[in-house]
């Protein structure tokens, strides 16, 4: 049989985890773990976490955003932001000096770049 | 130009650059090695779509699963590593194609490697195409000449026919492409050779070699060395036919040489294993045939309302220990129309080109022929099959009635006259003057290993003294006039 993929425990964890109360909580972990552990899972299982976060999230449909800029943002833009993208979404803000300008916002996988370095390279491309 | 207008001209330019937010869908390498990578995320991600990678490396993506997708890498992938994102860019792979390319060497993306200079093509292809459809075709009925005797005479091949070339390592498959590519000159041929996991060394052999002969002056070569990751192996034929397909559109006959493609399926191979995909019979994929036959459907011949042109395909396999019925081996014989069988014996008894007459065909055959050497040649190949018959039964025997006797001897004599050095393709109207002389019994007072000999002093009386005899045969006109004409001429060279 083909192995599992540690997207397929992290769907499978989710799914038993979704609608579960709170006191069961423990005794499925301690099982999911058992199950690791029969599948030589368990050393990947910080990939397993990772893959739940996303997957959790999506289903929930809480939006990653992530605002790249050459400055630090205005608190007022933020707030913007998350209405325009809906108020569950995680805002993370990185800077980076090389934009130079403008904004390269990243919503789940898609990437809408706005940023000054991009502009000046597509306007060398159209001048030479 | 003053500096004032270079000024003005720049202000233009820039005020018209229009601010635009770019949309990308980009994804994450999950998994990279062995020239494969696999990257998360990329959900609309097409079949066959070029990828991104940093560095300005490009993947082709060719499984689209669930939550990922497989890509094969084409080019150097050492700094990929995981985590990098991936852009898409909503492009299908595709070659640059155009005049710019005749007369270069450039590998399986159209990139030249010749050390000239870098090819400005305005034009790309998919490399990837549906082949033309039944409406837009015609049958093939013009000859393609190869230069090569044996193949002329009797497995003639016809503007876009797909003949296979196939045989054992070292038995001269590359000479025959590589002759009818120098005898292309002068004909309106474009041709294509494209080099599939061939040393390198060779492959500069023979661009040397065109570049001699001039045939380099029509000819596009596309190399993907023994050296270069599988992905463009298996992509070059496809780029080949690509940059075949514009000069078609152009109403021009191509030539395309698959130089080879058993090992284009061993790279294809390669590449399904890396992705996972299921191995069938002798580990190959289950879509390994499909593989072929949708590169070779795309040779063809269109008629006039379709624009006309044609792509011959000359596709070579290399067998195994003389075994044709490999996995490859039999489906490429059943793609084409048409076989031309090379054997090691043949090779080493000095019969070369080391052509079996027995087993090679031509599907298409004498509708591809100019007349006379339909007329002339047409009895040749069931006269070959009974002098093979008879030689073997004569060993035995040491008394011969007089009669298989003289057949025997004109085996061997058409036998000698078919040989020919490599390099040396042979206009179509000398082989069919060799061809009647030896028919009609010219040749039987010449011992039988003066033959070339007597056909080269053959070849140049008629063509110091009948050239107009000569024109009209090459122009494909034969009447019972003609044939006197041409009788008369063979005694006249005898005496």
């Amino acid at each position: 049989m083909r192995k599992k993929s540690n997207f397929q425990f992290a769907k499978a964890l989710y799914e038993v985890t979704k609608d579960l109360p709170k006191s069961n909580l423990p005794e499925v972990i301690g099982q999911f773990v058992l199950i690791l552990q029969k599948n030589n899972k368990l050393k990947k299982v910080n990939y397993i976490i990772e893959e739940f976060e996303n997957y959790a999230k999506k289903q929930e449909g809480i939006k990653m955003v992530e605002i790249e800029t050459a400055r630090k943002l205005d608190p007022t833009v933020i707030s913007k932001l998350k209405k325009t993208f809906g108020e569950k979404s995680e805002i993370t803000e990185l800077v980076n000096k090389e934009l130079l300008g403008g904004a390269r916002i990243k919503v789940d996988d898609m990437v809408y770049d706005a940023s000054l370095k991009t502009q000046l390279a597509r306007l060398k491309q159209a001048l030479i | 130009m003053s500096t004032n207008n270079i000024v003005e001209e720049l202000k233009k330019n820039i005020a018209h650059f229009q601010k635009e937010v770019e949309q990308e869908e980009t994804g994450k390498v999950t998994e990279v090695g062995d020239g494969i990578a696999r990257i998360s995320g990329l959900s609309k991600c097409q079949a066959g779509e070029m990828l991104e990678f940093p560095g300005d490396v490009f993947g082709l993506a060719l499984n689209l699963e669930e939550e990922t997708v497989g890509c094969v890498l084409l080019g150097e992938y050492e700094h990929i590593k995981e985590g990098d994102t991936v852009k898409r860019t909503n492009r299908i792979l595709s070659v640059p194609v155009g005049e710019e390319l005749i007369g270069r060497v450039v590998n399986s993306l159209g990139v030249a490697i010749d050390g000239g200079k870098e090819i400005k093509s305005s034009k790309f292809y998919p490399i990837e195409r549906i082949a033309p459809g039944v409406m837009t075709r015609e049958r093939v009925n013009q000859p393609v000449q190869t230069g090569i005797k044996a193949i002329d005479a009797m497995i003639p091949i016809g503007r876009g026919q797909r003949e296979l070339i196939i045989g054992d390592r070292q038995t001269g498959k590359t000479a025959v492409a590589i002759d009818a590519i120098i005898n292309q000159k002068g004909k309106d041929m474009i041709c294509v050779y494209v080099a599939i996991g061939q040393k390198e060394s060779k492959v500069a052999r023979i661009v040397a070699k065109l570049k001699e002969t001039g045939a380099m002056d029509y000819t596009i070569v596309v190399v993907a060395g023994a050296s270069s990751p599988a992905a463009l192996s298996y992509i070059a034929p496809y780029s080949g036919v690509a940059m075949a397909e514009y000069f078609m559109d152009q109403g021009k006959d191509v030539l395309c040489v698959y130089d080879d493609l058993s090992k284009q399926a061993w790279a294809y191979r390669e590449i399904s294993l890396l992705l996972r995909r299921p191995p069938g019979r002798e580990a190959y994929p289950g879509d390994v045939f499909y593989l072929h036959s949708r590169l070779l459907e795309r040779a063809c011949r269109r008629n006039k309302e379709s624009g006309g042109g044609s792509i011959t395909a000359l596709p070579i396999i290399e067998t195994q220990a003389s075994d044709v019925t490999a996995y490859i081996p039999t489906n490429v014989i059943s793609i084409t129309d048409g076989q031309i069988f090379l054997e090691t014996d043949l090779f080493y008894r000095g019969i070369r080109p080391a052509l079996n007459v027995g087993i090679s065909v031509s599907r298409v055959g004498g509708d591809a022929q100019i007349k006379p050497m339909k007329k002339v040649a047409g009895k040749l190949k069931l006269a070959m099959a009974q002098f093979r018959e008879m030689e073997a039964f004569a060993q035995f025997a040491s008394d011969l009635d007089p009669e298989t006797k003289k057949q025997i001897e004109r085996g061997q004599r058409i036998t000698e006259l078919l040989k020919q050095p490599q390099y040396q393709p042979v206009a179509v109207e000398d082989q069919v003057v060799g061809i009647f002389a030896v028919n009609n019994g010219f040749f039987d007072g010449v011992a039988v290993k003066d033959i070339s000999v007597a056909e080269k002093k053959l070849t140049d009386f008629m063509n110091k003294s009948k050239r107009s005899l000569l024109d009209k045969i090459a122009a494909g006109q034969w009447d019972e006039k003609i044939e006197a004409e041409l009788k008369e001429a063979c005694g006249e060279f005898k005496n």
